[in-house]
C-alpha cells in the first residue's frame, strides 16, 4: 500500500483538473461532492499508507517512493518522489481528514455563490499542495507545496476579488510569505552546497551521524526558520494572517488555521537533526519567538470585535506555542499540539463562520449575542471548541497545552511563565468571544451608532425645512399685508410670526439636544441604547434587522461541526502523559526524531503542579471574562483598550513604511531611470548634434573659407611630412 | 647614325581611351554639322561607346591576366588589372550618367548634346588617370577630366546655384591642381624622374640622405589628390557643388570623378611612393578619420536629401581612404571592391534623387521624401535597399565593402581608425535612418503630392544598381577576386 | 518517434533550410497580390509552420550520445577571399533556442493582423525569422555578426510601421542604440580573425571552434577583444545601464513585434555572452565576470523596482524583462554548470512567458484600446478565462515551483551562490520583488469592481486560446517535466565549463563543497554574518 502513497496527493489533483476543465456542467452542488470525494479518497488513501506503515517493525518505518527526475542539473538531481514516515502521515491524515470534512462543509457554505465551481478547484489545488509538502521526500519538493500552498492562500484569500480589501489581503499574503520564502531558499541552496543533495534521507542521516559543522548548520536552521515564520506567521511576519480573513470562511479554517499555516513547524520538526546541530542560540530564538508571538497575539485578541480576527490571532497565538515547544525540543508535543488545535481550531473557525452565515455575513461581535437558542449545534459544539482551547481538562486541548508548558519549565520558568500567561489570555478572550456571540442579550435589532446618527441628522433636517417653510409664509403674508388694510390678514400676520418663531424654538432644541445626547458604546452590552426622541426617525434596515431571526446551517454544515467537536473531546487520547504505553504520538514518531527529542528532567509531582497551575489559569481567564461580559461585575472597556484593538499599531506602522518612504524609493528609482539613465542616452544624441553644429559654421558657401580649408590641410601636411625628414 | 627608335604602342591597351575620347569628338562634329538632330541620338550614342568600352574591358582583362602587365608609349601609360577594372568603373558610371541625363535634360529643357560630349571627355580623362604610368600624364588626365566637370557642373543655364557650384568647383580645383603640380615638380626634383617606376626603382635603390623635398612633395601630391576625392580638409567644396550641380552630372562627380581619384591614389602613392609607406600612411589616416567624422556628423544636420548624400559621399571618401592607408594588397583590393559598391550606390541613389527631385530640381528637402512609400512604394523600397547599402547593413554589397576596408585596417593593426570608422557609421547610419523615417513613418504634408513619372532610363539604373548591390551583398565571391588580382604593378620600361 | 529518429540520419541541410525556408516565403509574400491580405497570412503562416515542424524535427533527431560535438552541421565556402564560410551547427546551447525561434513565429504571425500593408508586414516578420535562427545555427563568427546585425533592419521597420504611440522615436532608439553596441564587435572579430592567423601562420578563418580551441590570443589582447563582444551584447540583453531602448521599443511596438523582441531578441545577448564570449575568451570572461554579476544583480533588483512602478502595462512587461535577463546573465557569469544550465533554461523559459504576457496584454489592448493600468479594473469580472490564463503565466513568470519560470531562476541562484554567496543572497531576494510587481498589476488590472468599458469586456476568443495553448502547455509541461530539455543542454554545457577550466589556470568549477568538512569556512562566513 506504501507505493501507492502517490494517491495521497493524486485525488486532489484529479479533482483539481476535472474541476477547472470540467465545464459548465460541474456547476452547483456536483462540483462540491466531486471536491469532497476526492478528499475522502486521498483520506482513505493515506489511512491504508498509515496501516501499512504501522504494520511495519519500528525502524522500517520509512518508505521513499520515487515517481521521476524532476530537475537533474549538473551535480543537482531532485527527484519527485514521496516519503512515507510517521511524520508524514501524520500530517497527511490530519490534513486530508481536516480537509474532507471541512470540503463538506463548504457545499453549505458557499450555496448560491457564483464562483462555486472555481472555490472548489481552489481548495483541491490547496490540498494537492499541501500533501506535496508533506510528502515530498526532499527541501525542494517541499518548497514546492510551500509555495503552491502560497499561491491557493492568495486566490483564495482574493476569491471575491471584486473587493479591493479582499484582493490587497491575498496580495499581502502571497508577499509576506515570499521574505519567508527567500530564507527558505537560501537553506536550500547550503543544503544542496554542503550535501550535494537535498534529499531527506540523505541529509538527515548524514547530519544525524554529526558530521555537518556547526556553522552550516545553523545557517540552515536559520534560513529554514526564516521561512517557517513566514508560513506559520511568527512575528515579524504574521502581518498577512488577520487579513486574510478576509477570505470565505472555510478556508481560514482549513488553510490559516488547520493546515498550511502549521507547515512551518512541520519544516522544522523534520529537519530537527540540523537544529539539533546548529548553534545553541538557534533553538533559543526559536523558542522565544513562539513565546513572544504567542503572548503578543493573544493580547490583541482580547480587544477585538471581528469574530474571525479574534480566531486569526489566537492562531497565530497557537502556533506561537508551537514554537515554543520545537525550541524546547519538544517536537512531540509540537506535533501534538498541531493536531488538537488543528480540530478545535478547524471547529473554531466553521462555527463562527456558521454563525455569520446565519448573521447575514456580519462578523462583528457586537452585533450578536444570545444566539445559542437561535443555533444550537453551532453553540453546542463551539461550547466545546472554546472549552478545548481554553485548555479546560479533559479536553483536547489541555493535553497538549499542558505538555508544551511542561516542556517549557524544563527549558527555562520565564517561558513557561509566558506560557502561562497567554494561558490564562486565551481562556479570557475565548471565553469573551463564547459570551458576546451565545450568551446574553441578543443585539441585533439594536440601533447602531452610525444609524442613530442618521437618525439625528434626519430630524434635524426636518426642522430645518418647517423652519424655511414658515419664514417663507410669513414673509408672503407680510407682503399681501402691506397691499390691503383688512384687519383679519393683520391677525394673520401674527400668527405666521408666532409659528414662525416656534418653528425655530423646536428647531433649537433638537439640534441642543443632539448636542448633549450620550454616547452610544459600540458594544451595547448593558441594554439597547436609549435613542431618545429620534426613535420614530431610524433608517428601515432597523426595523428589518429586527425581524430577521438568525437560523441554524444545514446540515452539511452541521456534521463537520459534531465530527470536530468530537475529536475535540478525544484528541488527546492519542497522547496522554502518564506512561510510555500511552504516549502513543511520541512512540509513533520516534524515528523521525533521530533522538532528538528532549526528555523532561522535571519528576512528576512537578508535572502535577504544573497542570494544576495551568488549569488554575484558564478558570480565572474565564471567570473574569464571565465577571466582564455575563455578570457586568466589571467594566469590560477596561480590556479593550485602543492600542491592543490597533494590535500595537505595528501593523499600521508597516504599512505606513511601505506606503510612505517605501512607495517613494521606487518611485524615485523609476524617475532616476526615465531621467537620468534614459538622460544620458539622450544627452548622448544632442551632442553630436552641437558637435555638428560647431563643424557646419565652415560650410558657410565662401570659397575663401573653402581655399583657406584646403590652405591649412596643405601647410598640416607638409609640416607633418617635413618633420618626419632625416636631417 | 642611330636609328630612331619610336616608342611602342599597345593598340588594344588604348582602346577604351580611344573610343571615349574619338566617341566624344565624332559627337561634338555630328551635332554642330546636322541642323535636326533626333533628340534620342546623343544619349543612344553615349550609351553605346560606353557599353562598347565596358565590353572591351572583358578581352582586355583576360589578356592582362595572361600577359601580365605592361608599360608602353615609352613608360609613359600602363595597362594593368587596375587600369581595366577602372576603366570598367567609369564606363558603367558613363552609362548609368547618360541614361540619367536624357530625362533630366527634357525634364529642364535644356540643350543636351554638350554635356555627353563632356562626359565622354572627362572619362576619357579618368581612363588617362588610371592607366597613367608618369606623373605628367596623371595630371594631363586629371584636367581633362575636371575641366570636363567643372563645365557639366555649370550646365543647367537657369540655375543660379548650377553657376556658383561651377565657378566654386573651378577656382578651388585650379587651387589644388596647383598644389599637385608642384608636388610632382618637387618629386622629380627629389628622384630626377617623373616616371612613376623610375622614382619607385630609384627610392627601392637608394637611401636619399636628404629627402625633405621628396616628402613634401608627397604632402603636395597628397593634397591635390586629396581634393579630387573631396577629403577632409579638401572637402568644402563638395556641398556646395553637389546642391548645385544638376543631379546627373553629380552622379557622375560621386561615381566617376572619386573611381579616377582613387585610382591615381594608389598608383602613386601605394605603388610608386609605397617604400614611404610609413611617412604618409599616418596622414592618409588622419585624413580618412576626418573624413568619416565630419562627412558623417554634419550630414546629421541637413534637412536637403541631396545635400546629405554629399556629406555621405565625404563620408565614403574616408572610408575608402583606410584602404589606401593600409598600403597593403588587401587594401588596395578593398579600394576598389568599395569604388565598384560605391559607382552603383552612388549612381542608383542619385538616380532616385533626380526623379523625386522634381522639375528646377528643386524638391530635395526631407519633405520632399515624406510618405514616398504610400505614393511610390517601389521607388521608395529600391531607394530604401540603396540607403541600407550606403549604410553598411549586412546582405548588402555596402556591407562588403566596408568589411573589405576595415579587413584591411585590422591587418595593419591601425585599430583607432577602425574604431573612429565604426562610430562614424553608426552616426551615418541615423541620417540614411532620417530619410528612411520620413518615406515611411511621417505622412506627406499634403496628399494631392501627385506620383512623379519615373522614366525608363532612370528605372534601369535604379534597378541594375539594387540588383547589383543586393548580389554583391550574397555572393560578393566574384567581386572580390577580381579586385585581389587588380592590384596595380609598375612595369620599368 | 523511431521513424523520424531514422530520418534523422537521412542527409538532408536541414539548418541550410531553415534559413532558407523563411527568406523563400518572403520573397513570396512579396510577389503575391496586395489584395489579397488572407492569402498573405496563409502563406507567412504556413511557412513559419513549416520552419517550426523542422525545429521540432530538429530535437526529435538530435542524438544525446553524441554529447557536446556539433549536429547537423553545415559547411560551404562563402567569402574564400576572407575565410568566410557558412558554417551552421546545432549543439546543446543553440538547439532550444532555435526550437523556441520556430515555436514563437507562427504564434506571433497567427495572433495579430497587421491592420495595414499586410505585404511587407509578413515579408519582414519571415525575414526576422530567417536572421535570428542565423544568429542561433552561425559558428562561423562572421555570419554570426551579418546576422546579428541584419535582424535589426525588420525589427525596425515592425516597430516603426506597425507599432503605435511614437514608434518612429523607439524604432530609431533601438536601431542606433543596438547598431552602435554592435560597431566594435566587428573590428573585435576581425582582430581576433588576423591576430589568430599570425598566431598559427594559417589562413584566415571566422571558424568558432577553431578559434576558440586554439585560444591564439595574448591575455591582454583577449579582454580587450571580449569587451568589444561583451558590449555589443550588453545592449542587446540588455544590461543596466544599457537598457533604456527595451521599454520604449517593447511598448511601442506592434503586439507581435513584442513578442519577437522579448520571446527572442533579447535572447540573442545573452546566446552571445554563453557562446561567444564565455567560449572564445574563458579568461577574459572569468576576469570579467565579477562586472557583468555586479550588473546582472542590479539588473534584477532595479529592473524589479522600475517596473513595479510603471503605469503602462506593457512597459511593466518590459521592465520585468529587464530583471529576468539579469539573472540569466548572472547564471552565466556563475561559471558552473547549475547556473549556465539554469541561465539557458531561463532564457527558454522567459521566451516562453514573456511572449505569453505580451499577447495577454495585447488581447486586453484589442479590446480596452489602453494599457494604462489605472484605466483598467475588475477584468476578471467580465473576462475569466482570460484572467485565469493570465493567473497561470503570472505565476509562472514569479517562478512558482511546478511552472517553467522556477526551473531556470532556481538553478541560477544555486549556481550563484555556490560560486558567489552573498550574490546569491542578495539576488533571491529579486524573487520576492517579482511577486511584488506582477501581482500589484494584477490586482489593479483584474481584480476590484469593474465599472463601464471594463464591465463588458470581451472574454478570451476561441481562436485567442489555441493560440495561446502550446505556450500554456509549456509553462506546465517545463515546470514539471524539464528533463528533456535538461539532459540536451547539459553535455554542451558541461564540455563549456571544462573548456573554461582547462584555459582558466587555477581556476575550478565552482560548486557545491560536498561533504561538511569544506563547509567550516563558508557556512561559518554565512552563519555568522546572517542574523
Amino acid at each position: 500500500m506504501l507505493d501507492l502513497v502517490w494517491l495521497v496527493p493524486a485525488f486532489p489533483l484529479a479533482g483539481f483538473l476535472i474541476l477547472t476543465f470540467g465545464g459548465r456542467r460541474l456547476g452547483e452542488p456536483t462540483a462540491g461532492w466531486l471536491a469532497t470525494g476526492a478528499m475522502a479518497g486521498s483520506f482513505l488513501a493515506t489511512a491504508g499508507a498509515f496501516y501499512d506503515l504501522a504494520g511495519r517493525d519500528v525502524h522500517d518505518r520509512r518508505s521513499v517512493t520515487t515517481l521521476f527526475e524532476w530537475v537533474p542539473a549538473g551535480d543537482l538531481t531532485v527527484d519527485v518522489g514521496f516519503l512515507a514516515d510517521p511524520l508524514s502521515l501524520t500530517m497527511c491524515l490530519f490534513v486530508t481528514g481536516v480537509g474532507a470534512l471541512i470540503h463538506l462543509y463548504s457545499i453549505g457554505y458557499m450555496h448560491g455563490d457564483a464562483d462555486f465551481r472555481r472555490f472548489f478547484a481552489y481548495l483541491n489545488l490547496f490540498a494537492f499542495a499541501m500533501l506535496m509538502l508533506v510528502l515530498g521526500d526532499n527541501l525542494l519538493l517541499t518548497f514546492l507545496g510551500w509555495e503552491g500552498v502560497g499561491a491557493c492562500s492568495y486566490l483564495l484569500i482574493s476569491f471575491w476579488f471584486t473587493d479591493e480589501a479582499n484582493a490587497s489581503a491575498g496580495k499581502k499574503a502571497f508577499i509576506t510569505n515570499r521574505i519567508g520564502d527567500w530564507g527558505f531558499m537560501l537553506a536550500i541552496f547550503m543544503t544542496f552546497a554542503t550535501f550535494g543533495t537535498v534529499a531527506y534521507v540523505d541529509v538527515l542521516d548524514t547530519t544525524a551521524a554529526g558530521t555537518v559543522a556547526t556553522s552550516t548548520a545553523t545557517f540552515i536552521a536559520l534560513m529554514l526558520f526564516v521561512g517557517a515564520i513566514g508560513k506559520s506567521a511568527q512575528f515579524p511576519l504574521f502581518l498577512w494572517l488577520p487579513d486574510a480573513m478576509a477570505g470565505p470562511t472555510p478556508v481560514s479554517a482549513l488553510i490559516h488555521a488547520a493546515t498550511m499555516v502549521t507547515s512551518g513547524i512541520y519544516l522544522l520538526t523534520r529537519v530537527n537533526p540540523i537544529i539539533a546541530d546548529a548553534a545553541d542560540w538557534v533553538p533559543t530564538l526559536i523558542a522565544w519567538t513562539g513565546a513572544g508571538t504567542a503572548l503578543f497575539a493573544a493580547t490583541i485578541a482580547v480587544a477585538q470585535r471581528d469574530i474571525k480576527k479574534v480566531l486569526a490571532y489566537s492562531t497565530i497565538s497557537q502556533l506561537g506555542y508551537m514554537f515554543l515547544a520545537v525550541g524546547c525540543g519538544a517536537y512531540v508535543a509540537a506535533v501534538f499540539h498541531m493536531i488538537t488545535h488543528a480540530f478545535f481550531k478547524a471547529l473554531l473557525f466553521l462555527g463562527s463562520g456558521s454563525v455569520i452565515h446565519g448573521m447575514g455575513g456580519d462578523q462583528d461581535m457586537a452585533h450578536y449575542g444570545g444566539l445559542r437558542r437561535l443555533m444550537p449545534v453551532t453553540a453546542g459544539t463551539f461550547v466545546i471548541g472554546w472549552l478545548a482551547i481554553a485548555g479546560v481538562p479533559p479536553f483536547a486541548g489541555f493535553w497538549s497545552k499542558d505538555e508544551i508548558l511542561a516542556y517549557a519549565w524544563n527549558e527555562s520558568p520565564l517561558l513557561w511563565a509566558v506560557g502561562l500567561v497567554t494561558a490564562v489570555l486565551t481562556a479570557f478572550y475565548m471565553t469573551r468571544l463564547v459570551i458576546l456571540t451565545f450568551f446574553g442579550r441578543h443585539r441585533y435589532a439594536d440601533p447602531r451608532p452610525d444609524e442613530v446618527e442618521e437618525a439625528w441628522a434626519s430630524a434635524i433636517a426636518v426642522a430645518e425645512e418647517a423652519v424655511v417653510a414658515a419664514a417663507a409664509l410669513a414673509a408672503a403674508v407680510t407682503a399681501s399685508e402691506a397691499a390691503t388694510d383688512e384687519p383679519d390678514v393683520a391677525e394673520a400676520v401674527v400668527a405666521a410670526r408666532a409659528a414662525h418663531e416656534a418653528a425655530v424654538l423646536e428647531r433649537d432644541g433638537i439640534v441642543a439636544s443632539a448636542g448633549e445626547r450620550p454616547e452610544l458604546p459600540a458594544l451595547a452590552l448593558y441594554g439597547a441604547p436609549d435613542i431618545g426622541p429620534v426613535a420614530d426617525r431610524l433608517p428601515d434596515q432597523v426595523a428589518t434587522r429586527s425581524d430577521h431571526h438568525p437560523h441554524e446551517s444545514p446540515w452539511t454544515m452541521g456534521l463537520p461541526l459534531v465530527v470536530l467537536a468530537v475529536l475535540s473531546v478525544l484528541g488527546g487520547l492519542i497522547q496522554l502523559p502518564f506512561s510510555t504505553a500511552t504516549k502513543r504520538l511520541e512512540g509513533w514518531l520516534e524515528p523521525t526524531l533521530f533522538g532528538n527529542e528532549v526528555h523532561l528532567s522535571v519528576g512528576t509531582g512537578t508535572l502535577w503542579v504544573l497542570a494544576a497551575v495551568a488549569v488554575a489559569g484558564g478558570a480565572v481567564g474565564i471567570l473574569v471574562a464571565v465577571a466582564a461580559y455575563l455578570q457586568r461585575r466589571v467594566d469590560h472597556r477596561a480590556f479593550e483598550q485602543p492600542i491592543l484593538a490597533d494590535a500595537w499599531r505595528f501593523d499600521r506602522l508597516v504599512s505606513n513604511f511601505m506606503g510612505g518612504p517605501g512607495r517613494a524609493g521606487f518611485e524615485a528609482t523609476a524617475n532616476f531611470d526615465s531621467t537620468v539613465v534614459d538622460g544620458a542616452v539622450e544627452s548622448v544624441a544632442t551632442m553630436v548634434k552641437a558637435e555638428a553644429r560647431l563643424l557646419r559654421r565652415f560650410h558657410n558657401g565662401l570659397v575663401r573659407t573653402y581655399a583657406a580649408g584646403v590652405g591649412v590641410g596643405a601647410v598640416g601636411l607638409v609640416v607633418w611630412f617635413l618633420s618626419r625628414t632625416s636631417f | 647614325m642611330s636609328p630612331v627608335v619610336t616608342p611602342e604602342v599597345i593598340w588594344w591597351a588604348l582602346l577604351p581611351l580611344l573610343v571615349l575620347s574619338v566617341g566624344g569628338f565624332l559627337l561634338l562634329t555630328i551635332a554642330s554639322l546636322v541642323r535636326r538632330l533626333p533628340e534620342a541620338l546623343p544619349q543612344a550614342w553615349t550609351v553605346v561607346t560606353g557599353l562598347i568600352v565596358l565590353t572591351a574591358t572583358v578581352p582586355m582583362w583576360d589578356r592582362v591576366q595572361s600577359d601580365g602587365p605592361r608599360s608602353f608609349l615609352g613608360g609613359m601609360v600602363a595597362v594593368d588589372g587596375s587600369t581595366v577594372l577602372v576603366t570598367a568603373i567609369l564606363s558603367i558610371a558613363v552609362v548609368a550618367t547618360a541614361l540619367l541625363a536624357r530625362p533630366y535634360l527634357r525634364r529642364e529643357d535644356l540643350p543636351g548634346v554638350e554635356l555627353y560630349v563632356l562626359l565622354l571627355m572627362s572619362a576619357a580623362g579618368g581612363v588617362v588617370m588610371a592607366s597613367a604610368d608618369d606623373l605628367i600624364v596623371l595630371f594631363l588626365g586629371l584636367e581633362i577630366l575636371s575641366i570636363a566637370v567643372y563645365v557639366m557642373a555649370a550646365l543647367h543655364l537657369r540655375r543660379i546655384e548650377s553657376q556658383e557650384a561651377a565657378l566654386k568647383y573651378f577656382v578651388l580645383g585650379a587651387f589644388a591642381s596647383a598644389f599637385l603640380l608642384y608636388g610632382m615638380a618637387l618629386i622629380y626634383g627629389a628622384t630626377g624622374s617623373t616616371r612613376m617606376a623610375h622614382i619607385s626603382g630609384y627610392l627601392a635603390s637608394t637611401i636619399l640622405v636628404q629627402d625633405g623635398m621628396l616628402l613634401a612633395g608627397i604632402a603636395l601630391l597628397l593634397v591635390g589628390l586629396a581634393f579630387k576625392v573631396a577629403a577632409v580638409p579638401f572637402h568644402a567644396w563638395t556641398p556646395d557643388v553637389y546642391q548645385g550641380a544638376p543631379s546627373p552630372v553629380v552622379a557622375w562627380m560621386a561615381a566617376g570623378v572619386k573611381t579616377a581619384g582613387f585610382a591615381a591614389m594608389l598608383r602613386v602613392l601605394v605603388v610608386t611612393l609605397g617604400t614611404h609607406a610609413s611617412d604618409w600612411r599616418p596622414a592618409v589616416a588622419v585624413l580618412a578619420a576626418a573624413s568619416m567624422v565630419v562627412g558623417a556628423w554634419v550630414a546629421v544636420l541637413q534637412t536637403d536629401v541631396k545635400r546629405m548624400l554629399a556629406y555621405s559621399s565625404i563620408a565614403h571618401a574616408g572610408f575608402i581612404l583606410l584602404g589606401v592607408q593600409a598600403a597593403s594588397e588587401r587594401g588596395t583590393a578593398a579600394v576598389y571592391v568599395y569604388l565598384f559598391v560605391y559607382t552603383l550606390l552612388a549612381t542608383g541613389s542619385f538616380a532616385v534623387i533626380t526623379t523625386v527631385g522634381g522639375r528646377g530640381d528643386a524638391a530635395h528637402g526631407l519633405d520632399a521624401y515624406r510618405g514616398l512609400a504610400r505614393r511610390q512604394p517601389v521607388l521608395a523600397g529600391a531607394f530604401t535597399v540603396l540607403l541600407l547599402g550606403q549604410a553598411g547593413i549586412p546582405f548588402t554589397g555596402g556591407f562588403v565593402a566596408k568589411l573589405g576596408v576595415l579587413a584591411a585596417v585590422v591587418e595593419g593593426r591601425t585599430y583607432w581608425v577602425a574604431m573612429v570608422a565604426m562610430a562614424a557609421a553608426a552616426v551615418a547610419a541615423f541620417v540614411y535612418l532620417r530619410i528612411l523615417v520620413a518615406m515611411y513613418l511621417e505622412a506627406p504634408e499634403s496628399d494631392t503630392a501627385d506620383r512623379t513619372e519615373v522614366p525608363a532610363g532612370t528605372r534601369v539604373v535604379i534597378g541594375v544598381a539594387c540588383a547589383g548591390v543586393l548580389l554583391i551583398g550574397l555572393v560578393p565571391g566574384f567581386l572580390l577576386d577580381i579586385a585581389s588580382d587588380a592590384v596595380p604593378v609598375l612595369v620599368g620600361g | 518517434m523511431a521513424v523520424l529518429a531514422a530520418a534523422a540520419d537521412v542527409p538532408f541541410a536541414v539548418l541550410p533550410a531553415l534559413l532558407v525556408v523563411p527568406a523563400a516565403g518572403a520573397l513570396l509574400v512579396v510577389v503575391l497580390p496586395r489584395r489579397r491580405p488572407e492569402l498573405l497570412k496563409l502563406v507567412a503562416v504556413a511557412t513559419s509552420m513549416v520552419v517550426a515542424a523542422m525545429t521540432v524535427w530538429l530535437v526529435v533527431a538530435f542524438d544525446i550520445d553524441r554529447g557536446a560535438e556539433m549536429q547537423f552541421e553545415f559547411r560551404h565556402s562563402w567569402i574564400a577571399d576572407l575565410g568566410i564560410q557558412w558554417l551552421l551547427a546545432v549543439d546543446g546551447i543553440s538547439l532550444f533556442l532555435i526550437v523556441l525561434t520556430g515555436i514563437l513565429f507562427p504564434i506571433a504571425l497567427l495572433a495579430v493582423d497587421p491592420g495595414h500593408d499586410d505585404r511587407a508586414y509578413f515579408a519582414w516578420m519571415l525575414l526576422l525569422e530567417a536572421g535570428v535562427i542565423g544568429v542561433f545555427c552561425a559558428m562561423d563568427l562572421m555570419v554570426f555578426f551579418l546576422c546579428f546585425e541584419v535582424v535589426l533592419v525588420p525589427m525596425y521597420f515592425l516597430i516603426g510601421r506597425w507599432g503605435h504611440g511614437n514608434s518612429a522615436y523607439a524604432a530609431t532608439k533601438f536601431f542606433l542604440f543596438t547598431m552602435a553596441g554592435s560597431a566594435l564587435m566587428l573590428i573585435g572579430i576581425l582582430a581576433l580573425a588576423f591576430l589568430h592567423a599570425d598566431a598559427t601562420g594559417g589562413g584566415l578563418t571566422f571558424d568558432l571552434v577553431e578559434l576558440a580551441e586554439a585560444q591564439s590570443l595574448g591575455t591582454t589582447t583577449a579582454r580587450w577583444v571580449f569587451l568589444s563582444f561583451a558590449l555589443a551584447f550588453a545592449v542587446k540583453v540588455p544590461l543596466f545601464p544599457l537598457h533604456t531602448w527595451l521599454p520604449d521599443a517593447h511598448t511601442e511596438a506592434p503586439t507581435a513585434g513584442s513578442v519577437i523582441l522579448a520571446g527572442v531578441l533579447l535572447k540573442l545577448g545573452t546566446y552571445g555572452f554563453l557562446r561567444f564570449g564565455l567560449y572564445l575568451f574563458p579568461e577574459a570572461s572569468h576576469f570579467f565576470a565579477p562586472v557583468f554579476l555586479t550588473l546582472g544583480l542590479v539588473g534584477i533588483i532595479y529592473g524589479a523596482v522600475v517596473a513595479t512602478m510603471q503605469r503602462d502595462l506593457k512597459r511593466l512587461v518590459a521592465y520585468s524583462s529587464v530583471a529576468h535577463l539579469g539573472f540569466i546573465v548572472l547564471g552565466t557569469f556563475a561559471l558552473n554548470t547549475e547556473g549556465i544550465e539554469g541561465g539557458l533554461l531561463q532564457m527558454v523559459n522567459h521566451g516562453v512567458s514573456t511572449a505569453a504576457l505580451f499577447l495577454l496584454v495585447g488581447m486586453i489592448y484589442e479590446r480596452r484600446h489602453t494599457r494604462q493600468i489605472d484605466e483598467l479594473g475588475g477584468l476578471q469580472k467580465s473576462a475569466p478565462v482570460l484572467a485565469a490564463v493570465f493567473t497561470l503565466v503570472m505565476l509562472s513568470s514569479i517562478g512558482l515551483p511546478g511552472l517553467n519560470g522556477f526551473v531556470g531562476e532556481f538553478l541560477v541562484l544555486v549556481g550563484t551562490f555556490n560560486a558567489h554567496r552573498w550574490l546569491a543572497i542578495v539576488a533571491t531576494g529579486g524573487v520576492i520583488l517579482a511577486a511584488l510587481y506582477l501581482l500589484w498589476a494584477y490586482q489593479r488590472v483584474f481584480h476590484g469592481p469593474a465599472e463601464g468599458a471594463n464591465a463588458e469586456m470581451p472574454d478570451l476568443k476561441l481562436r485567442e486560446g489555441l493560440v495561446l495553448a502550446p505556450l500554456l502547455v509549456l509553462i506546465v509541461a517545463m515546470g514539471v517535466y524539464p528533463k528533456p530539455v535538461i539532459e540536451r543542454m547539459e553535455p554542451s554545457v558541461d564540455a563549456l565549463v571544462a573548456h573554461i577550466e582547462t584555459h582558466v589556470d587555477g581556476f575550478h568549477e565552482p560548486t557545491s563543497r560536498f561533504g561538511a568538512d569544506i563547509v567550516v569556512g563558508e557556512g561559518g562566513d554565512d552563519a555568522g554574518d546572517d542574523h
